[in-house]
């Protein structure tokens, strides 16, 4: 008995002893190189770090992917990926940034959450970084970045509180951002002699005739899933309708004529699309363009990058691009993702030498390559690259007319979404005619605005 | 005789871990159901609102609605379950060749993890590319919009429900059919019954316990239904699959409201009690 006691103390104590020489592995190894001031930039200013992020599965950011090694070479700071379906992200984040302290140090926010998430402080102010010359990477060239993309995902407390202007605060910057543009399948068009969009009175007779008269072939593809999704399809047709959600006193209008109007031609688009995209999220919108049923596609600009890879799409090479169609005006949508830096990340130095570094010339050059969608002005406008990548032509057509305020992204916002969102699929699946589902939700979107203080 | 303390004393730490982990939060999630606190700010105090939120609720379209369909899923689930798995089991229980291989096949969707089922479903009901369109336009039926439609979302959920946790009813009511005895069956021969009048006169009284057991364990667990939901509509179209459940999810995740959503919970909770109450109470006067 007493041998065994014995040896169990011994065991103890090598335990307790050895947990002294390997605890202190974790430890930033801050001071291990010295920060230049001049000349060349220190990329490995935060060696033997590691940081954890939160990413959506999704075009841009399955491009990056391959090119995090680089990255890890390059400073010495180990990245870690939580990769989620892009919705889902929501919950996670808000749960890890409402912490002490939190386990992510950077994260990929979809635009809508912004104002929500610096609302509640639970972002940091990039421009201190920004400011800080050890920080900052010389060559960044902020002002590269597309004025849109970066006022859609990165400004809060603007003219409105999700809109740039005097007194906005910087806290994302775009990767994954979007606008909208029409694609097209350029061979069914050629046959059939079609002219290309340009209007939405053209849309609509373009799907009508492809649906009545090319055989296993629909019109338009959209996203039409309760909630969330089938509203992102109804306000990216609101906007060139000029329907909006509130007007200048933070009132509802979506029970307008120019709303029904909206609805009304959504109702005409479903009947020609393909079957069952009422329940459409944007994977089985993607799917039915890149599987060969559909003619044309008006929604995220990213999707181009899917549509013209060989390894996803069967219609790669088949592809035509053109601004989004105009009705009162071509007013397209400004979204996608920005990264932004917890406020409680435990290494937000090290999160903000991968931001610059995400978002670099050189990084976006190859994200490009591996069909993630370009957000640089220098990019879009580059000669070379729009005969490489057509859709660029498209998109730098459109970017003078992207509307930073097609959707109130204000921290309420979530809520609303789901509501109007049930409303439209209810409305595209016939359960509801378009003026009763909307005027029924004007009473309860009115009574969170007058909770959060909108309306007085 | 002095009664002995010692086995409450012994039991006492068991006790304490059960109040712990199964009261505190129940009480604390009833408790939050009075006050207004939204998830984006989580690290403020929740605000009190007295029964607003029940209020709210009770007023809300869409909560009126996932009630009802709460009822028709779980009755509907529960009745055809029923149904189906004492016919699965009175065809089972014994006298036909490789009856062990059919019911080992009979059990295997209750095996399957519930996102799976959710997500083979998904595939099987594609309008464009699932089997069951497929097969339907085979046989030159019209093809069904099954998750798209909201007349026949519902249905469709049902379904697979009925796929999913059938075995698990028939598993149950084999082992009550089996657990006669057969003296009676074969008193009830002799005195001249046939196959009919001996299942409705001799082995359904039998295992009237077990029906009742099963039936409250299903209802219970159809009432807390999400997982295939989730997967396969997300409550859509409309709000026509929203099962309480989701509902619950969604008030607390995408609308972001915790108290309402605690209101929610405590709802569910206080229907599925008073059903089991209902149902243990009526089985209890059953068999005595």
């Amino acid at each position: 008995m007493e041998d065994y006691m014995r040896r169990f103390v011994v065991v103890l104590l090598l335990i307790f002893t050895s947990s002294f020489v390997f605890s202190n592995g974790q430890q930033d190894a801050a001071g291990s190189s010295p920060k230049s001031v001049s000349g060349e930039f220190n990329w490995r200013q935060c060696e033997g770090e590691t940081i954890v992020t939160c990413f959506p599965n999704h075009v841009t950011y399955n491009a990056l992917m391959p090119l995090i090694p680089e990255f890890e070479e390059l400073t010495g700071i180990k990245v870690e990926v939580d990769l989620l379906q892009y919705m889902k992200m929501h919950d996670k984040q808000v749960l890890e940034m409402s912490k002490p302290s939190g386990d992510y140090d950077l994260i990929s926010m979809v635009c809508m959450w912004k104002s929500e998430y610096a609302a509640a402080g639970m972002l940091k102010e990039l421009e201190p970084f920004f400011n800080d010359p050890s920080l900052a990477y010389p060559d960044y060239d902020f002002d590269d970045l597309v004025p849109a993309y970066v006022e859609n995902t990165g400004y809060v407390g603007g003219k409105k509180i999700y809109l740039g202007g005097p007194g906005a605060k910087l806290y994302g910057v775009p990767f994954g951002a979007e606008t909208s543009i029409l694609i097209y399948r350029k061979d069914i068009f050629d046959k059939y002699n079609l002219k290309v969009p340009e209007t939405y009175d053209e849309v609509l007779e373009t799907a009508k005739f492809i649906y009545e008269n090319v055989d296993g072939m629909y019109g338009m593809t959209s996203r039409g899933a309760s909630g969330h999704q089938a509203n992102a399809a109804y306000l990216l047709h609101a906007s060139p309708f000029g329907a909006r959600v509130f007007d200048e006193n933070w009132e509802p209008v979506v029970n307008s004529p120019e709303s029904i109007k909206t609805l009304e031609w959504m109702k005409k688009m479903f009947s020609y699309g393909p079957p069952g995209m009422t329940s459409f999220a944007q994977d089985g919108e993607f799917q039915a363009f890149l599987q060969g049923d559909v003619a044309m596609y008006l929604d995220a600009s990213v999707f181009a990058g899917k549509a013209r890879d060989p390894k996803q799409s069967k219609v790669y090479d088949k592809l035509g691009y053109a601004m989004h169609p105009k009705q009162e005006n071509r007013l397209s949508e400004s979204g996608g993702f920005g990264l932004a830096i917890p406020a409680n990340a435990s290494h937000p130095e090290a999160a903000f030498l991968f931001l610059q570094w995400i978002t670099s010339k050189e990084t976006e050059r190859k994200v490009i390559e591996n069909g993630g969608a370009p957000f640089r002005t220098s990019s879009v406008n580059d000669p070379i690259l729009q005969d490489e990548y057509p859709e660029f032509k498209a998109l730098a057509l459109q970017l003078p007319h992207v509307n930073p305020d097609w959707r109130p992204i204000i921290p309420e916002w979530g809520e609303i979404d789901n509501i109007m969102g049930i409303a439209v699929n209810q409305v595209l699946t016939g359960e509801k005619e378009p003026q009763e589902a909307m005027d029924g939700i004007m009473a309860p979107i009115r009574e969170i605005m007058v909770r959060a203080g909108y309306i007085k | 005789m002095k009664r002995n303390k010692s086995p409450y004393l012994f039991a006492l730490p068991a006790i304490a871990v059960l109040l712990l982990v199964m009261v505190v939060p129940v009480v604390s999630g009833i408790r939050l159901s009075f006050f207004e606190w939204f998830l984006r700010d989580i690290r403020k105090e929740p605000v009190f609102v007295g029964l607003r939120n029940f209020i709210d609720l009770f007023g809300s379209e869409n909560f009126q609605t996932s009630i009802r369909v709460t009822l028709v899923f779980t009755i509907s689930v529960v009745c055809l379950e029923l149904f189906v798995g004492l016919v699965l089991a009175l065809l089972l229980e014994d006298g036909l060749p490789g009856l062990r291989f059919f019911r080992t096949v009979f059990i295997l969707p209750v095996m399957i993890a519930p996102v799976v089922v959710g997500v083979i479903w998904k595939f099987l009901y594609n309008p464009s590319y699932g089997k069951i369109n497929y097969f339907l336009s085979v046989l030159g039926l019209k093809e069904v919009g099954w998750l798209s439609d909201p007349h026949m979302a519902l249905i469709s959920i049902i379904i697979t429900d009925i796929w999913q946790w059938t075995p698990f009813v028939f598993l149950l009511l084999l082992a009550g059919l089996q657990g006669i005895p057969s003296d009676l069956s074969d008193a009830a021969r002799v005195d001249g019954a046939n196959y009919l009048q001996n299942l409705i006169h001799i082995k359904l009284p039998c295992i009237s316990g077990v029906i009742g057991i099963t039936a409250v364990l299903r209802l219970i667990d159809a009432f807390r239904g999400l997982v295939v939901m989730f997967i396969m509509t997300n409550g859509g179209p409309g709000v026509s699959t929203e099962i309480l459940s989701l509902h619950l999810y969604k008030t607390a995740f995408t609308d972001q409201r915790l108290g309402k959503a605690s209101a929610v919970a405590v709802i569910l909770l206080g229907i599925i009690t008073l059903l089991s109450i209902i149902f243990i109470t009526k089985n209890m006067k059953d068999e005595t």
